[in-house]
């Protein structure tokens, strides 16, 4: 009896961590499209209304999907407490806090840090330049993103149970 | 001890670290009222006080030896400029146009550095190097010596007024003022208010931030933010029926013809000139156009021989004798 729910557990445990898995390589792509579809908002009140970098920002975060308005919105306020932290330094600290909570990977990361460096600095059409070349690094990204999850998400759903099961059967 | 007073620690977040420190140290331990903060790159810090200008060291300390000063590092500027601009240059292209952006509050920053040109226009500034930032103080009742020769009782108005000064000798503050007491009607003088149109072509007058007026000026007062002069001064007329048209720094063709334009139509004028004296505003082509036609009826000259704000003298436009007020 006491084997049985062990070997359960084994399966179930090694299940979900088998899902966590696929979970976070079907997360990927989600992010960077809504990533993509922020910073094209922030291109849109950058280019048309001119709006101030901090309000473009929480109009952003306001509008956006929930995990990127964790950057926008935690940048935002970094630039309208007027601690005289500069747009990057703001969007780099934001950056960070939402970089841990999401499934990116470091190239991801690399390329809003890029855009980061730039922001606000700049006239309005070496802005638009900036966020576009982000926009269409982030849609590579997502293309490959995509790419892999279809690979891997079914893979790491069963790999999990079936692993657990291997283990089970090897003990038992 | 004297408090860091208002209108500069509202400046102070637009200040880079360490000099705001410096600056924040400064106004704390000197009785002196900061009117300009000067931030010149690979320069010393400067303050311009209301008599004598003073160099600052790191720690805060007002010096007269350029050596002991702290020396404006390139790094101090880029950061100033992106504070400034809230981080938003691509916001601020059209303002820089005019060598000048507005704060909250109305403080005005003047900017130096490369212009770019476009066809022989200004396109933008680069290279940014050079900053002023002139503290924009509203005073309660700075008008209140001169109201009384403005006012045409009787006629249940105001004079057609002008206010001639340099820079920096309180015509900003003056007309703030003179707008406010003129809009909240004053009672000692048995004066109800009128409705005041005003075009605040710089945001320093009403200090608008998103549109609404951070400083007093007055309850009956309509401000057009932002807007060139000239078509403010004809789009308030169409528009709000206004009783008295305020506008600073008057000089150029179009708004000298908007103002004709606003003296024909029986709305009262109160606006600024740049000038030592009167002799000096006839020498300029459109202005003198105006006080020869004999239109405007006070001009008030304004200096800082007692200090800022002092009203040198009056003058009957009419007449062109002075009304004999040299102390008010």
């Amino acid at each position: 009896m006491l084997k049985l729910v062990g070997a359960v557990m084994v399966i179930v445990a090694s299940g979900l961590s088998g899902l966590a898995v696929a979970g976070s390589y079907s997360r990927r792509p989600k992010e960077l499209r809504s990533l993509r579809s922020a910073l094209q908002m922030l291109e849109t009140e950058v280019a048309y209304s001119a709006t101030y970098l901090p309000e473009a920002l929480s109009q952003v975060s306001s509008r956006c999907d929930k995990t990127s308005a964790l950057l926008f919105g935690g940048a935002a306020a970094e630039l309208s407490s007027m601690s005289g932290a500069t747009a990057s330094e703001a969007w780099e600290k934001a950056l960070e806090k939402y970089y841990s909570s999401t499934a990116l990977k470091s190239r991801d990361l690399s390329i809003l840090r890029n855009l980061g460096g730039s922001l606000g600095i700049s006239d309005k059409e070496d802005q638009i330049k900036h966020l576009r070349l982000a926009m269409e690094q982030i849609s590579t990204e997502t293309a490959s993103a995509e790419e892999e999850a279809a690979r891997n998400v079914k893979l790491w759903s069963y790999l999990g149970f079936l692993g657990g099961l291997l283990v089970v059967l090897l003990l038992y | 001890m004297y408090q860091c007073d208002n209108a500069v620690s509202g400046i102070l977040p637009v200040l880079p670290g360490n000099i705001r420190s410096m600056v924040a140290a400064f106004s704390h331990s000197i009785m002196d009222k900061i009117e300009e903060i000067r931030i010149r790159q690979g320069r010393p810090l400067v303050l311009g006080l209301s008599n004598r200008d003073v160099f600052l060291t790191v720690d805060g300390r007002p010096t007269h030896e350029a050596r002991e000063a702290y020396l404006v590092t390139p790094v101090d500027m880029e950061r100033l400029v992106q504070l400034i601009s809230k981080s938003s240059f691509y916001a601020i292209e059209e303002e820089l146009k005019n060598g000048f952006i507005t704060l909250p509050g109305g403080h005005r920053v003047g900017i130096t550095g490369k212009a770019l040109l476009d066809g022989g226009k200004i396109r933008t500034l680069k290279y940014l190097s050079g900053c002023n930032i002139r503290v924009s103080r509203a005073i309660t009742g700075a008008a209140s010596g001169v109201l009384p020769y403005l006012l045409d009782i009787d006629g249940g108005g105001v004079f057609h007024t002008v206010l001639v000064s340099p820079p920096c000798c309180g015509k900003t503050t003056m007309l703030r003022d003179l707008i406010r007491q003129i809009s909240n009607g004053v009672q000692e003088l048995g004066f109800s208010g009128l409705n005041v149109g005003l075009v605040d072509e710089r945001s320093e007058i009403a200090g608008c931030y998103r549109g609404v007026p951070q400083l007093d000026v007055g309850l009956r007062t309509d401000v057009l933010d932002g807007c060139p002069k000239a078509e403010g001064m004809m789009m308030l007329l169409r528009s709000m029926n206004p009783q008295v048209i305020a506008a600073d720094e008057i000089g150029r063709n179009e708004d000298v013809g908007a103002l004709e334009e606003v003296l024909n139509a029986g709305v009262k004028v109160l606006t600024t000139a740049h000038g030592k004296n009167l002799a000096e505003l006839v020498e300029r082509p459109a202005m003198g156009r105006i006080i020869r036609s004999k239109m405007i009826e006070r001009f008030v000259i304004l200096g800082r021989s007692r200090g800022v704000g002092t009203v040198e003298d009056i003058i009957d436009g009419k007449t062109m004798r002075t009304l004999g007020v040299k102390k008010c």
